[in-house]
This record gives C-alpha cells, sequence and structure tokens, in this order.
C-alpha cells in the first residue's frame, strides 16, 4: 500500500523535477548517540530510464570503507588521507539487516559483496543483489532496505567525534545504471565503484525524503528544506524532516553546541541590473536566464569561531553571486555550511547537495582567506559535481579541477587572492610585518601544478593516479592552470561563454571530459583537439625557451670580391682601416647581425608567438607553429637586440618555466642585488641567532 | 653590581672595541655571502636576463621556486642538500669569532688588536667548539620540557572540540622554549667567559657550573630580558623602515642594504654586550679562588731591595 502511493507519487514528481529521478530515497533513520550508531531503513525508488533490462542492483555500502584495515580504502590510504589520521578503535561500518522488494520478496540472502575494481575479497563498500524478475526499460523498482550504520571516529569526511556527529555516505546507495553511449559506456553496466582512498562519488539524481530522530539537545542541519520538527518527550529525542529534490545525496549534522544563524540571500540587493545585463549579453542569454533567487543561508559554526560568522556568510553570499550569474542561477531553497570543531578537520572541507563543511582556526586573521576559500570552494561543488553531476570516480579533474579554476576567480575577484598564510606569533600576524606579498591563488596553483607537471594523465580514475600527491596536483590546481591556459587562448569572454554553455547544458545530467571539449570546439569555434589531446587527455610538457640571442655588428668583408669584371683583394688590413673609419665617423650607419635561437624543451606542441625588440625601439613579431624542436630567427638592423619574448601574453599558464620565456641584454643588475642582499640579511640573521645561542 | 650597571658597563666595553665589532661583522658578513652563493648560484643565472625577473624574484615567491625546482632538478637538490653542511659551517663559524670575542671583552683593558683577536679565536675554539656540543644537547632538554607543554595540554584539552586551549598552551610552550632556550644561552656565554678567565680547558665543567650559575643567580636572566627588549626594539625599528623603502632603483636598493647591515651590527653589538654582562658579573658571581701564594724572586739589584719580602 504505501509503496503503491509512494510509487505514483514518484512519477508525479519525476515528471515535475527539475531532473530525471532515477534514484530516489525515503529514510527514516534514528542516531543512537550511546553507541555512535545510526538505525534506519531506507525505501528506494529506482527508474529504469535505459533501454536495457537490468536484472541485478548494485549498492554502495560506504561506510564499510573504515570497518577494518584491510578494506581498499584503507589498504591504499594507510589510514591517512588529507592531512588527517585514523586513531583508535571506533571502526565504521555498515550492514543491511534486510532487504525486500515492493513484490515482498525478501531477497536479503541474494546479497553478495562485489570488488569490481581491485578483487580485494576483504572489501565491503560494494553489493550486488540479484533480483527474482528483471527490471524492464521504463519500468520502476522499489526496494526497502533495512540497514545500521556504526559512525566511525571522524576522519574522512565522515564520522563522529564527541557528540559532533557528520553524517555522509551512511546508508546503501544505489550505483548508477549507465547504457550504451552513456557518458563513456559501450554496453549496460552499473558504474558502482568500491570506496577508494583518492575517490569520491557519482550518482544519479532524485528526491530525497528523511526523517532524523536525534537526541533533542542536538542542533541540527542537513541537506535540503526543513519539513518536520516532533519533539518525542518520552525519549527525549526530536524528529526532523527533510526534503530535496534534484540531487544527488543527502548528508546531516548534529552537535549540541553549534551557533545556528540564518540569512536570505536576496537576490535583487546582490545583483545589479548592470551585472545582470553585463552577464547577459557576455553569454547571449536573456536576462531573465541571468537573474538570481533568493536563497536562505544556513551557517552552523562553533562557538570559539563566533567572530568569523559574517566572514562565512560574506563568503557563501559572494559563491551564490558569482557561481550564479556565471553559469546559472542556483536552483534550490537553502544552503547550509557547517564549521566543524577542534579535532574534526576530517569533516572538513566537503561538499554534499545544498550542504557544504568549510572549517577554520581559532582567531584566523582577517588577512588570511582560508575560511573564504574553503567557503567558495565547497560551495562551487554544487555546480561542479552536484548540478554537473560528473563522475567523480573517473574524471576527478571535472569537478575539483573546474571547481579549482571558479574557485581562484572569485577568490582572486572579491578577496584579491587567498592573501596570507595565517603565521602568527603569540596572535600576531607575522606576515603583515614582514610586508610579505599577499598570495593570489593564480600563482599558487601554478607554484602548486609545477609540483607534478606531466608525471601523470591530468584524467585518470582516481585510484590510478602515482600516489596522492599526484590525485591532489592533477584533479584540482593541474585541470586549474590548464583551464587558465584554456581562457587565455580562447579569450576571457568566449571563456564565459564556454563554461556557462558546458554548464547550463549539462545541468542535472552526466557528462564527460569529451563533452566538455566538445563544447569548448564549438562555442570557440575553432579546432582545439592539439589543445585538449596534449593536455587534457594527454600528459605532454610544455616548456619554450630562449637557446641562444646575439647581436653582432657587420665589419667590413675581407677577401676576393669581383666588382665589374675585375677581381679586387680586400686584406685584413684594409678591412680593419675601414672598420676604424667606420667607427670614427659618426654618420655611419652601423648594421647589426641579430640571431634569435627558440627551443622547445618539453613534449609538448604549441603554436608560439615571439617579440623581438631592438634597442632603437622597433619591434618584429614571428608566430612560429612549434613542432621542430629549435627554430632560428636573424635580423639585419641598424640597432642591437634589447629583448626577446616567447608568448608575451603569458597565455601558456601551463609553460613550466616563464623565466626562460624572456631575454634581456640587460644585466638585471636591480633585481640581482635586491635579492642578493636580502639573501644575505636573512643568512646573518640566521647566524646570529646560531652564535647567540651555541 | 646591579644589572643595569653591567650592562651599560658591558656596552662601555664593546665600544671600546669598535674595530673588533666592524671585524666581527665584516668576517661574519664573508661567511654568510659564502652560504648565499647556492641560492644565488640558482636564481642569479637564470634570472639575471630575463624580463620575469623582478616578478619572480619577490620575496618569497613561491612559484619561482617551484619553478626553479621543477627547471634545475638536479641543481636545486645540490643546493638543499648543501645545506646542512652548510649550517654547520656557519655554526662553526661563529664558534670561532666567539673566542676572539670573548677573550677581548674578558680583558680589562681596552687594547685591541687583530692579532689578539685571532690568536683568541684560534685558541679557545676546541674548548668552545665543545661547549656547542653540550649546549645542543641542553637545547634538546629545552624543547622537551617545552613540549611535555603541549603533551599535557593534550591530554587535558585534545579530546576537546575547541582548539583555543590547544592554541594557548602551544603559546605558554613557545614562551617556555625561549625562555629556557635564552637561559641554555645565557649559560654558554658565562660559560665561554669562565673559561678565557680561568684559563681551563674542561669544557663540560664549565658548561654545568654555568648552568648552575644561572640557576642560581635567576637575575642574570634579568640581562638576558633586557637584551631581548632590545633586540625586539631594534627589529622594531628596522623592520617598519625596511618596508617602506622603495628598493626598486639602484641607489635606494644600496640604502635599504646599508639599512639592513646596519641592523645586523646592532645586532652583533647586543652580542657583544651580551658576552660583556657576562664578563662583568661573573667575578662577581665567582669569585676567583685566591690564587696561591706566588713566589717572588728576590732581585739582587739595591733598587728593589726595599720591596722584597
Ligand atoms: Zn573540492
Amino acid at each position: 500500500m504505501r509503496f503503491l502511493l509512494l510509487s505514483l507519487l514518484t512519477w508525479s514528481v519525476a515528471l515535475a523535477g527539475l531532473s530525471k529521478h532515477i534514484a530516489s530515497y525515503d529514510i527514516q533513520a534514528t542516531l543512537n548517540h550511546k553507541t555512535h550508531t545510526i538505525t534506519g531503513n531506507e525505501t528506494l525508488t529506482w527508474v529504469n530510464d535505459s533501454p536495457d533490462t537490468v536484472s541485478t542492483l548494485q549498492f554502495h555500502l560506504y561506510m564499510n570503507a573504515f570497518r577494518n584495515t584491510k578494506s581498499t580504502f584503507f589498504t591504499e590510504s594507510g589510514g591517512q588521507l588529507r592531512g588527517d589520521q585514523f586513531k583508535g578503535d571506533e571502526w565504521g561500518w555498515i550492514e543491511v539487516k534486510k532487504m525486500r522488494l515492493a513484490s515482498g520478496a525478501d531477497v536479503t540472502k541474494a546479497i553478495r559483496f562485489i570488488h569490481p575494481d581491485d578483487n580485494n575479497a576483504e572489501d565491503r563498500t560494494v553489493i550486488e543483489v540479484a533480483l527474482p524478475q528483471a527490471v524492464k526499460p521504463g519500468e520502476t523498482i522499489q526496494v526497502a532496505i533495512d540497514f545500521e550504520t556504526k559512525m566511525p571516529m571522524v576522519f574522512a569526511r565522515t564520522g563522529f567525534r564527541k557528540d559532533f556527529y557528520l553524517v555522509g555516505q551512511w546508508f546503501p546507495k544505489i550505483g548508477v545504471w549507465e547504457t550504451a553511449g552513456f557518458r563513456y559506456s559501450t554496453q549496460g553496466a552499473w558504474n558502482c565503484h568500491q570506496f577508494h582512498a583518492n575517490s569520491e562519488f557519482f550518482a544519479n539524481f532524485g528526491r530525497y525524503d528523511v526523517q532524523l530522530t536525534v537526541p533533542s539537545e542536538m542542533v541540527i542541519g542537513a541537506t535540503g528544506e526543513q519539513t518536520k520538527r516532533v519533539e518525542n518527550v518520552s525519549n527525549k529525542t526530536t524528529t526532523y524532516g527533510f526534503h530535496q529534490e534534484d540531487v544527488t545525496d543527502f548528508a546531516w549534522t548534529v552537535q549540541p553546541n553549534y551557533i545556528r544563524v540564518e540569512r536570505m540571500f536576496e537576490a535583487a540587493k546582490e545583483t545589479t541590473a548592470k551585472e545582470i545585463a553585463y552577464e547577459a549579453k557576455l553569454g547571449g542569454v536573456p536576462e531573465e536566464d541571468v537573474r538570481l533567487s533568493d536563497v536562505k543561508m544556513i551557517v552552523l559554526m562553533q562557538p570559539e569561531h563566533a567572530e568569523q560568522i559574517e566572514r562565512t556568510f560574506h563568503a557563501t553570499r559572494a559563491a551564490l553571486k558569482h557561481f550564479g550569474l556565471w553559469y546559472g542561477r542556483y536552483p534550490y531553497k537553502t544552503i547550509t555550511v557547517v564549521d566543524p570543531p577542534y579535532g574534526a578537520g576530517g569533516a572538513g572541507g566537503m561538499e554534499y547537495p545544498t550542504f557544504i563543511t568549510a572549517g577554520t582556526s581559532w582567531k584566523l586573521p582577517p588577512g588570511s582567506r582560508g575560511l573564504e576559500e574553503v567557503t567558495v570552494h565547497e560551495f562551487g561543488h554544487q555546480f561542479w559535481m552536484q548540478l554537473v553531476a560528473t563522475n567523480e570516480f573517473e574524471e576527478s579533474p571535472m569537478d575539483e579541477g573546474l571547481n579549482t579554476y571558479s574557485t581562484t576567480l572569485i577568490m582572486d575577484k572579491v578577496y584579491g587572492g587567498i592573501g596570507q598564510l595565517p603565521i602568527t606569533l603569540f596572535g600576531m600576524n607575522v606576515w603583515d610585518w614582514l610586508h610579505l606579498p599577499g598570495i593570489s591563488d593564480l600563482s599558487l596553483d601554478r607554484a602548486a601544478f609545477l609540483m607534478s607537471p606531466a608525471d601523470d594523465d591530468l584524467l585518470r580514475k582516481s585510484w590510478q593516479y602515482y600516489d596522492s600527491q599526484s590525485y591532489g596536483v592533477n584533479s584540482y590546481m593541474r585541470m586549474g592552470v590548464t583551464l587558465d591556459t584554456l581562457e587565455r587562448i580562447v579569450g576571457h569572454d568566449t571563456m564565459a561563454r564556454l563554461m556557462r554553455t558546458y554548464h547550463t547544458r549539462y545541468r542535472f545530467r552526466h557528462p564527460t571530459a569529451r563533452d566538455f571539449a566538445k563544447v569548448a570546439s564549438e562555442v570557440s569555434g575553432q579546432n582545439l583537439d592539439w589543445f585538449f589531446n596534449q593536455f587534457f587527455f594527454g600528459n605532454r610538457l610544455l616548456d619554450y625557451r630562449i637557446g641562444e640571442v646575439t647581436s653582432e655588428q657587420r665589419r667590413t668583408p675581407m677577401g676576393r670580391f669581383e666588382k665589374g669584371g675585375t677581381f679586387q683583394i680586400t686584406t685584413r688590413k684594409d678591412a680593419r682601416k675601414a672598420d676604424d673609419a667606420n667607427d670614427e665617423n659618426k654618420a655611419f650607419r652601423k648594421e647589426y647581425l641579430g640571431t634569435v635561437k627558440i627551443q622547445r624543451h618539453g613534449d609538448a606542441v604549441a603554436p608560439v608567438e615571439i617579440v623581438i625588440r631592438f634597442k632603437d625601439g622597433s619591434v618584429e613579431k614571428r608566430q612560429w607553429d612549434g613542432e621542430y624542436r629549435w627554430v632560428k630567427y636573424t635580423f639585419v638592423r641598424s640597432s642591437e637586440i634589447e629583448s626577446v619574448d616567447i608568448d608575451p601574453a603569458k597565455k601558456y599558464r601551463l609553460d613550466v618555466s616563464f623565466a626562460n620565456n624572456s631575454w634581456v641584454s640587460k644585466y638585471q643588475v636591480e633585481v640581482s642585488t635586491h635579492w642578493s642582499a636580502n639573501v644575505l640579511f636573512w643568512l646573518q640573521n640566521l647566524m646570529l641567532i646560531l652564535t647567540s645561542v651555541a | 653590581m646591579t644589572i643595569t650597571q653591567a650592562i651599560s658597563n658591558a656596552a662601555r666595553r664593546a665600544n671600546g672595541r669598535k674595530r673588533m665589532i666592524v671585524l666581527y661583522w665584516f668576517t661574519q658578513m664573508m661567511v654568510a655571502a659564502l652560504a648565499a652563493l647556492p641560492l644565488l648560484g640558482i636564481a642569479v643565472p637564470m634570472l639575471a636576463h630575463s624580463g620575469w625577473a623582478p616578478e619572480l624574484l619577490k620575496q618569497f615567491d613561491v612559484t619561482f621556486i617551484t619553478e626553479a625546482m621543477q627547471a634545475r632538478p638536479g641543481v636545486g637538490g645540490a643546493a638543499f642538500s648543501a645545506y646542512p653542511l652548510i649550517i654547520f659551517l656557519t655554526m662553526t663559524s661563529g664558534v670561532f669569532l666567539a673566542g676572539g670575542a670573548v677573550k677581548l671583552m674578558v680583558q680589562d683593558a681596552t687594547v685591541y688588536s687583530p692579532r689578539e683577536f685571532w690568536s683568541g679565536c684560534g685558541e679557545y675554539f676546541w674548548r668552545f667548539f665543545r661547549l656547542m656540543l653540550y649546549s645542543l644537547l641542553l637545547y634538546a632538554i629545552a624543547n622537551a620540557l617545552a613540549g611535555s607543554v603541549k603533551k599535557v595540554a593534550d591530554k587535558m584539552w585534545g579530546d576537546g572540540l575547541e582548539s583555543a586551549p590547544m592554541v594557548m598552551a602551544g603559546w605558554v610552550s613557545n614562551a617556555l622554549l625561549i625562555l629556557l632556550c635564552g637561559l641554555v644561552s645565557t649559560a654558554m656565554d658565562y660559560a665561554k667567559v669562565r673559561l678565557v678567565r680561568d684559563e681551563s680547558r674542561k669544557s663540560l665543567r664549565a658548561c654545568l657550573g654555568s648552568i648552575w650559575l644561572v640557576l642560581r643567580n635567576p637575575r642574570v636572566m634579568g640581562a638576558w630580558l633586557i637584551l631581548a627588549v632590545f633586540w625586539v626594539l631594534f627589529t622594531m625599528l628596522y623592520q617598519p623602515v625596511a618596508n617602506n623603502i622603495p628598493a626598486v632603483k639602484m641607489p635606494l636598493i644600496l640604502v635599504l642594504a646599508l639599512w639592513q647591515q646596519l641592523y645586523i651590527l646592532a645586532r652583533v653589538w647586543l652580542r657583544f654586550v651580551s658576552w660583556g654582562t657576562a664578563a662583568e658579573l661573573d667575578p662577581e658571581l665567582r669569585p676567583a679562588p685566591l690564587p696561591p701564594e706566588e713566589f717572588v724572586p728576590v732581585l739582587s739589584t739595591g733598587a728593589t731591595e726595599d720591596y722584597a719580602i
């Protein structure tokens, strides 16, 4: 009865929603704070949206990653992730107690663990269930699952610490059926990867109706809009209801001493008519499409970070505004920003639909914008991961990298970069005091990219990178720098249109990197295969450099010359004499033979622009296809070469050395002296410290 | 003698040996220049003729550092692996120079000659070097003690959901570390003075004795504190001015370099005052044992007969 009703409801919702509701969940769950256990039952409504007949179902049991040290997650991570370490004995797991179909069939016994990625028989993060009756194309199946989840000590995104809980990846979650032609699929199959150390998630869109019963003293935050709150006086618990459509996941948090603050993002106040008009024109879309909608912002802050609540709201508003204006309005009614407590840093900096976790430190100086950066970044995942739901298992740069690119644009635009590193001495801001320059996000991305510029393909399955550093550099910064380079190649306006087109076309869908490349070529009207093949789908290293620059004054030629039928010999002595006379003669126009050699030092080939400046102010430009290992240009001019620049517009942020892209004839004595003086000074100080201690 | 008297006497001693301060500063700068070579050897050839130099050679430019490491992995690696050796050399050179400096600061007469200075450097080198090795152990102990504050704090509040107590415990631990390092450093000043004054070769005894001396006379730490305040004051004077010198063109770069070296000179002076203070206070805190009765030869010339005992 309940099944039938829900089924009807789902169909109507699926038609009315913004996305295709493939996987929808109705969940009731109760948190037992004493045992750190969540007991729940869910009803999954799954639509076979493919032309295939599906005879099994596959589910993620993510929480089993924390079951023991033999899980794939643990063997890959060694119990360490994102700077955090698993300590103690609070393991985490999930057990499916019972699984029934709407037909009444109990399929609990048909559950078996599978290990599609690595054959690790000890890994229990994916199950497969053989169905008594296959699901035909277009059919809907409902599965009722009773489950129990034991929360681990928080270390990798999810878990608890004392009375703080961040509950993510906590319920049995169905995989994604990929029919032939969907993403990279050549035949219908489940895409249901094991939980890996360096991997996030992938899921279909759907509707989530979740009822959570928690101790009454807890302050709660969750994906979606709160629909209900009922006090259960008898056992001092409260039941909350949350509802959200068109999302791919559901996460929640509780802690008694959160400071909960609500603010409205009022679209009309946050944006000006001029901004709307500008973005509409830039994107080639009606102004109506650019206009934003109101959003309720909810911040759950630790009491000791109370003074940073305003900063959190400021960053959230900046993100809502710019992501909205650039790519399309944020379509949900709420956004919840969670500040995890001390010791639960592993739960920070994570994204879930309409629900993100940031993180900060006590008395973070205003000049250090780590809080803003993480807030903007995690919010950005609402666009790159949630709305455009790429496969994070298989193409992590498509969410992290696109988001790094977007975050950098916002941070540099709104805050002028990440600012200072939070180096304080007894609370004093050392960065400020030493007058160190602020750090732009862009240069920070490039610095990180240079740590591993071409050691891996940019795009790989996230557990197949060389190591976790390579996963990080490629997923975030290298993709960021790659897109930054693309922007400089196609131009700012085209890039803006490209990103908007890609976003709107694939909103509520599951595109791949190939789709992005197609949109890029389409929107720019250029064949960008050379770029994408080398830098997106390859591992080429880009480095053009100045090989040699010389300017030689031309001297009087010597030897035997024919002149009017007779032969004349110019001797060395004559030539020298003539040269001396010329040198004395102020009216004599000197001539120089200038030679410029440019080398291709990397294995990437890209068209390069070369600008040669002469001391008399004249300028020569050359366009080189960059194919052969080197190219040579010669000039006969009345003046010497003053400077040579490869890629003067600095388009190729992927070039691993900027220093060798430029040559100036004048020795940079100022810079060298300044730097040498500084280095000397710091070393002298160091020596004095050593002398006074020894 | 009060602490302030001791310091002002020490300052007078230092001021009376200006040429030594300059010599010390210059020698030390030369060693620093040597140590700077690997760094300059990477940066300057890469950038001396590059238009990117102004942008890439800002202070601590992260992009340039990673770029340099990427461009020259071998050279960068070699330079960085050279640094432990360089630190050892600079430390040793500091020990060497201290020999001459302490010797001349202990002498009451304000005589100074480079010969005296350098002979002091050689004379005391091994004693001071051994002293340095012992002091490393003491610093390790200081570090462990300060670290234990953090450990205790972690036991008490580490399980909590608030970082503030831990951050403050970190401050306490840092303050304790600085204080303990100051204590060891002060004791090493006294140990050096003792080795010179007693013409002793017993470094370990001097080291332990001086620690005992400082612990018994905590007021000598007052001198350390005053000199530390001086150092902070000099730094507060130096840094804002340095921040505001627009060192882009050559003359102003030289002004900045000059200002930097003035600051270094001031720090050298402070170091001398610190040794001088120990030299002033040491005789008072540790009265020399009465010298054994000396045999005074009776001279046969009549003029001195009156003085014969
Ligand atoms: Zn991210």
